[in-house]
């Protein structure tokens, strides 16, 4: 009877040794190499909780999100992209403007946090932000209803610092569909994407812009994939084929990601990881394991959609949580270059190719030719700047002399006073 | 540019617009020279010291005729408006606010949309072209060996109420916000009558102060042009910062409401800012017709009301027709 207990401790302390010594080798490496994450929904809370009043809130002690200083510090998060997300609700409507103030709030953030949060646009602000020991900020505008449409929009966001752009958020726009369109929830408009979509696609390329499909439709997926130029990212969505959530990617086109050398990073939200509301660290680490079996370690990264989500996996319930999930990938076996390669490498990766396109671009002129104006007819828009002719096959055929004669008219009385 | 006799080579100027300044300065200087020396005088000083001129519509002309499509023309030469490069330099412009403006139709719209496409052409326009440069500073202005582009949004409706609007406006790198145009924004009021909307007894609420502050924090020229006089008296009072008025004339010329009236040219002397003297017709000789000469009364005045360092020109050039 006691030999049987004695047996237990020695087995149990050899197990906790051994979870010890893979969490300090997780901590060592993380101290080697910057943890990027895809996607964080802080700014979102934000507004939420202060409405973007950053001033009634504490960053260093904040409770009620995910992400707070501390914890980051506790997780090694030494860069994030903050998404820059507005609700499909203003799509239509005043998207535009909310999405400029959520960028303003990752901006505020670096401002009041200098110690700690750094402003990133690039690959090598992520790494002298490791070499400073802050977590560098960057931005992915979270929603392609968020440009509504307008490429000087996109251009100007990039202007401000964002370095993505997730095509579709949950609802088509008028030039893509989105990941609701495979549950049969909702329907497909572009087929994938519209002509003006493509163009955008190419022209996301020319600046530098990373393409994020995480959200978009699975048509949406291989068509860029075969239309970019450049690798591309799924900032926060997981493996298909370990919980089959249209929000997850396929195992062909997590092979079509790895032929165009991108990036797949794994969301912890427990609907994407089990497809149950309940989820823990492990299966979580499942999703990892699926990806480097299917398509190897290169293409997988960490886009945990802390902040975005209500239900977050058991052994994951904040941003301290990394070096825990990074153990268990050491315990299931994962080599150092592998779990550097997940932690950040590959995202640098993809970065920094993507600037490469963008640099060998600099001679093609700027994509102008707007979107058709009957892709886009709705009250809250006006027709400024299209010539009437553009408005043949518009579906609001009686308003359309409206907005002319209005242009005409405020034209002329401009002229006068 | 030759001049045959004084009377002549003034109304070649006048029908060049993009020497009309030129012809200005030489219709101010003449009673004391010859003509040709007043010519080589405004030559010279016009080659010394950097013609900065407060508003121009350009942008909107590329929206209207263009659909901003840059690529579809040569900016050298332009047949459809009053501006081009190859008049920017005959006119000696050194440096040029450009107005990022949308109607006030699209105000409650797509008003922020379109001016960060107003912003994108004029940026677009100034790095295609070797002859300009984006400049986002008086010290840029001044070292620029090129001609100047400033971005200028032209009325509040374009923030939509929204301070971090101005503030990434702002990053993107416009330099002065005209608090109205025709149209009252919920927080400040325009000087017309245009657009009944958003009209309240008070003509600068405590957001529109606001707005002024973070303006001064931030370091975003106020523009008053088309404001109201009302409104336009309440930032004098709380601008810590000097204000301009980029394209208005004086109203004791030509009493228009578009105008600065005199007890406003007063307040402005104290606040060390500026008017630009807007060339438009309506605004200059309250009629259809105007000369140099009645533009040049306008400049007299306010000199003679505010003093020489409370003037500046601002064109309105493709803005204003006639």
């Amino acid at each position: 009877m006691y030999w049987r207990l004695i047996l237990l401790n020695v087995l149990s302390g050899f197990i906790n040794c051994s979870a010890d010594i893979n969490r300090e080798k997780a901590e060592r490496l993380m101290a080697e190499t910057p943890l990027i994450d895809g996607h964080n929904d802080l700014p979102w809370q934000m507004r939420q909780l202060f409405n973007n009043e950053l001033e009634k809130m504490d960053l260093n002690t904040l409770e009620k999100t995910h992400t707070n200083i501390p914890k980051i510090k506790a997780g090694h998060l030494s860069a994030q992209f903050w998404a820059a997300y507005v609700p499909c609700e203003s799509q239509y409507k005043d998207a535009v403007r909310q999405t400029v103030e959520q960028i303003d709030v990752v901006h505020r953030l670096c401002r009041l946090y200098p110690d700690d949060l750094i402003f990133a646009t690039s690959t090598d602000d992520i790494l002298t932000a490791f070499q400073q020991n802050k977590t560098a900020s960057l931005i992915g505008v979270e929603g392609g209803h968020s440009i509504d449409s307008s490429l000087g929009t996109l251009r100007m966001f990039y202007n401000l610092g964002v370095r993505y752009l997730t095509l579709t958020h949950s609802c088509n726009t008028p030039w893509a569909d989105n990941w609701l369109v495979d549950t049969g929830k909702d329907t497909a408009i572009n087929n994938g994407l519209s002509d003006f979509g493509k163009e955008l696609i190419k022209e996301m390329n020319r600046i530098g812009m990373l393409i994020d499909l995480a959200h978009v439709s699975e048509k949406v997926m291989n068509l860029v994939l075969e239309l970019s130029n450049a690798p591309v990212i799924f900032s926060h969505s997981s493996a298909y084929e370990v919980c089959n959530s249209k929000r997850n990617v396929p195992d062909d086109v997590l092979k079509r990601v790895a032929q165009k050398k991108g990036i797949v990073m794994v969301n912890f939200y427990n609907d994407y990881v089990t497809c149950q509301k309940t989820a823990n660290l492990s299966n979580v680490a499942d999703h990892f394991d699926h990806i480097k079996k299917v398509a190897g370690h290169e293409i997988i990264g960490f886009g945990g959609d802390y902040d975005g989500v209500t239900r977050v996996p058991k052994g994951l319930e904040d941003v301290s949580k990394y070096p825990d999930l990074v153990a268990e990938l050491l315990r299931r076996g994962w080599t150092d270059i592998e779990v550097k390669a997940a932690l950040g490498n590959n995202l640098l990766r993809v970065f920094k190719e993507v600037e490469k396109v963008r640099d060998s671009m600099s001679s093609v002129k700027p994509y102008e030719v707007p979107i058709p104006y009957a892709d886009v007819v709705n009250p809250c828009r006006t027709m400024y700047g299209y010539p009437p002719q553009d408005n043949a096959g518009s579906m609001v055929s009686l308003g359309l002399h409206l907005p002319v004669l209005t242009l005409l008219l405020h034209g002329t009385i401009v002229w006068l006073f | 540019m030759l001049f045959l006799n004084p009377l002549q080579s003034l109304w070649t100027a006048w029908q060049s617009q993009g020497c009309t300044v030129t012809s200005l300065l030489v219709i101010v200087l003449l009673p004391w020279s010859s003509s040709t020396s007043v010519e080589q005088k405004t030559l010279d000083l016009m080659r010394r010291e950097p013609l900065i001129d407060g508003h121009n519509d350009l942008a909107l002309q590329l929206r209207i005729n263009y659909n901003n499509r840059l690529s579809t023309i040569d900016l050298h030469n332009l047949s459809k408006t009053h501006t081009d490069i190859e008049r920017l330099k005959a006119g000696h412009v050194g440096a040029q606010m450009w107005s990022a403006y949308v109607l006030c139709s699209s105000q409650d719209k797509d008003a922020v949309r379109l001016t960060l496409e107003q912003i994108d052409v004029i940026k677009r326009m100034c790095s295609n072209y070797e002859e300009l440069e984006l400049v986002t500073s008086s010290t840029a202005v001044r070292e620029t060996k090129k001609i100047g582009c400033l971005i200028a949004i032209e009325g509040g409706h374009s923030i939509d109420s929204s301070l971090p609007a101005l503030r990434m406006f702002y990053d993107l790198g416009v330099r002065s916000l005209a608090l109205t145009h025709t149209c009252n924004t919920p927080w400040a009021e325009t000087s017309s009558s245009i657009h009944r909307v958003y009209q309240r007894d008070i003509s600068l609420t405590e957001f529109g102060k606001e707005v002024v502050k973070e303006m001064n924090r931030l370091g975003m020229m106020i523009d008053l042009s088309h404001s109201s006089v009302s409104t336009a008296r309440a930032v004098l009072l709380i601008s810590r910062a000097p204000v301009i008025f980029s394209h208005s004339s004086a109203s004791a010329v030509c009493n228009n409401p578009r105008n600065v009236p005199d007890d406003l040219l007063q307040l402005l002397k104290k606040n060390g800012g500026i008017v630009m003297v807007n060339l438009y017709n309506r605004f200059v000789a309250c009629g259809k017709k105007a000369n140099i000469a009645t533009v040049a009364d306008h400049f007299d005045h306010i000199k003679k009301i505010a003093g020489s360092e409370s003037i500046g020109i601002g064109g309105d050039y493709d803005g204003a027709r006639g």
